[in-house]
């Protein structure tokens, strides 16, 4: 029946998405909350002392005074610092779409039903893809709790977009696990290939806006990191040719996992 | 057992690894399965069985070759045949954190009749004494193989592909799935299963297959092989064993591989036992030990140029 691979996986991961979005609202809570121990304008200099590198690393570029507010101070706080936190939740969750069954030997069973490769490997993405939208539900949860704990003035619109925004990034990031996975076959060598694939992601992204205004800066283009930059999202809202960049390249990226997987052996 | 072939197997070869790490897993089997019978696919480890069982699944990819099941391509028809098969794998992996209901629940749902397969399960869970209540980390290996078979059987398939299916099953439960296979062929349905237990093979198959080292040495009629009457025979004398006795029983038609080890003499005997009971009444026997062929062992012998001579 189409759906039921679908709901099996939601049913079997609601907890996980429940436990990591929980965690990463308490911290998202937790960053709104200190906001009014900083003085934002004692925030600037300070971000204004450090060098280019240091300020690429927690994902700031060189337009302070967008960071020189309470929402510039979430979004370094959280959105900046944390963007490999964000990569682990999508790389367990692609590891999960055919790697961990593969291994386990249970795909073995799933394949022994009458339901095609490729409805597995989409109804899991779909429901994997649901849970990373519970996810950035439950940060957006932690923020609004932390402006009601905290008495914190914060227009939780405008961090609203820096949000959701994570939701293309994660699918991304998952779609990315799923090809490598697929790839690969051998489970732990695809979670090391994913995790360089991150891990060099984030220094590309460090390195081109640490050189912001020179050649160097090009680097960064080819960093998907790149396109999730909390400080552009606050000052231009949805970049939605960023979007579609990540819709668009994740979808190719299933699509050749699905390619792939439809022609090779299973669990070998 | 009908006419018409189930399963038709036609220069199936499978290798894995590329160059010199290429391995050859199947070599160019041929072989058919007829509608209602209960096919023995027999042969010791690594030798091809779980290989044939995967590909027939479309779990792996012929390097070359091809199969049929009920007249349908296993790759381009695998979803259809899917739908009227049940499987047990060898090595049996369930979803651990998940009770053996709510395992019964998804492959129901995923085969698109939950309803009426869940009652089904119920009473082959019945049948098997199977707790279905408990999740699938708490069960025992012969629990699980019971939920494994329970997952294979629910659906009322009209083929059944189960590797190794006892293994791990009490003696009580093996005999309640014995009268499950025997009810299957009354069905006219028809099984493929793989095994090393001869007792089983010889108690529910009706034709068996030998495979070693990705060939198929051999198909023939349980009964006509179980038929090839030898056995090993062990001597244990009180004291040493009588002078001459060895060659004396190497001189026998009915005797071969003598082999003596201190107060101890052992030979493959074929035939009656009184020469053999005549020829050792010159010594004390302290013990006398008679010992069945394995299945292979007689595939083997009746396929190894002694067939003439055992018969």
């Amino acid at each position: 029946m189409i759906g039921s691979v679908f709901l099996e996986t939601l049913k079997t991961t609601w907890k996980q998405m429940v436990y990591w979005g929980v965690g990463l609202a308490a911290m998202a809570l937790l960053v709104v909350i200190m906001v009014p121990l900083f003085n934002m304008q004692d925030m600037r200099k300070l971000l204004e002392s450090f060098p280019p590198v240091i300020l690429a690393m927690i994902g700031v570029g060189q337009e302070l005074e967008i960071f020189a507010t309470n929402e510039g101070f979430v979004a370094i706080g959280f959105f900046g610092k944390s963007a490999l936190i964000f990569a682990v939740y999508p790389v367990v969750m692609g590891m999960r779409v055919t790697a961990n069954e593969e291994d386990s030997g249970t795909m073995d069973v799933l394949l022994s039903l009458p339901v095609e490769r490729a409805r597995v490997v989409i109804e899991k993405f779909l429901a994997y893809g649901v849970s990373c939208v519970g996810v950035v539900l439950l940060i957006y949860l932690g923020l609004h709790l932390g402006v009601f704990l905290g008495g914190v003035e914060l227009d939780v619109l405008r961090l609203a977009e820096v949000t959701f925004y994570l939701i293309p990034l994660m699918v991304f990031i998952m779609a990315a696990t799923v090809l490598i996975a697929v790839l690969v076959r051998r489970r732990t060598v695809a979670l090391g290939i994913v995790t360089a694939f991150v891990i060099v992601s984030y220094m590309l992204q460090t390195i081109g806006l640490a050189a912001e205004g020179t050649v160097a800066e090009s680097i960064g283009v080819v960093s998907f990191l790149t396109y999730y930059n909390a400080g552009d999202i606050l000052s231009q809202g949805f970049i939605w040719p960023h979007i579609a960049g990540f819709v668009i390249v994740s979808a190719a990226l299933v699509a050749a996992s699905l390619y792939r997987y439809e022609r090779r052996d299973i669990g070998i | 057992m009908g006419t018409e072939s189930v399963i038709e197997i036609s220069g199936l070869s499978k290798s894995y690894g590329s160059g010199s790490k290429q391995t050859l897993a199947l070599n160019r089997l041929d072989l058919s399965v007829m509608r209602g019978e209960i096919f023995g696919y027999l042969g010791p480890n690594g030798a091809g069985k779980t290989t044939t069982i995967r590909l027939l699944l479309d779990l792996i990819r012929p390097s070359a070759g091809s199969a049929s099941i009920f007249g349908m391509d296993i790759r381009a028809d695998s979803v259809e045949i899917h739908r009227r098969i049940g499987f047990l794998p060898g090595e049996l992996s369930l979803w651990e954190g998940r009770t053996g209901d709510q395992i019964i629940h998804y492959v129901a749902s995923v085969r698109g009749d939950a309803r009426g397969i869940a009652k089904h399960a119920d009473e082959l869970a019945e049948r098997l004494d199977l707790d279905k209540t408990k999740r699938v980390r708490d069960l025992s290996s012969g629990n699980k193989r019971k939920l494994g078979l329970v997952v294979a059987m629910m659906h009322s398939p009209e083929l059944l592909i189960l590797d190794e299916p006892t293994g791990g099953l009490d003696p009580l439960v093996q005999q309640t799935f014995h009268d499950m296979m025997d009810e299957y062929r009354a069905k006219g349905k028809t099984v493929f299963l793989s095994s090393h237990v001869l007792s089983e093979v010889q108690a529910i198959c009706d034709r068996v297959g030998i495979l070693r080292d990705g060939e198929l040495k051999a198909v023939e009629s349980v009964e006509k092989i179980t038929n090839v009457e030898f056995h090993w025979v062990d001597v244990t004398f009180r004291d040493a064993v009588p002078a001459g006795l060895q060659g004396q029983l190497e001189n026998m038609a009915t005797i071969t591989d003598v082999s003596t080890n201190g107060t101890r003499i052992r030979m493959r005997m074929i035939g009656d036992f009184d020469p053999l009971l005549r020829a050792i009444s010159g010594g004390y026997v302290e013990m006398l030990h008679v010992e069945e062929p394995s299945l292979e062992e007689i595939f083997l012998a009746f396929y190894s140029g002694d067939k003439e001579k055992i018969q």
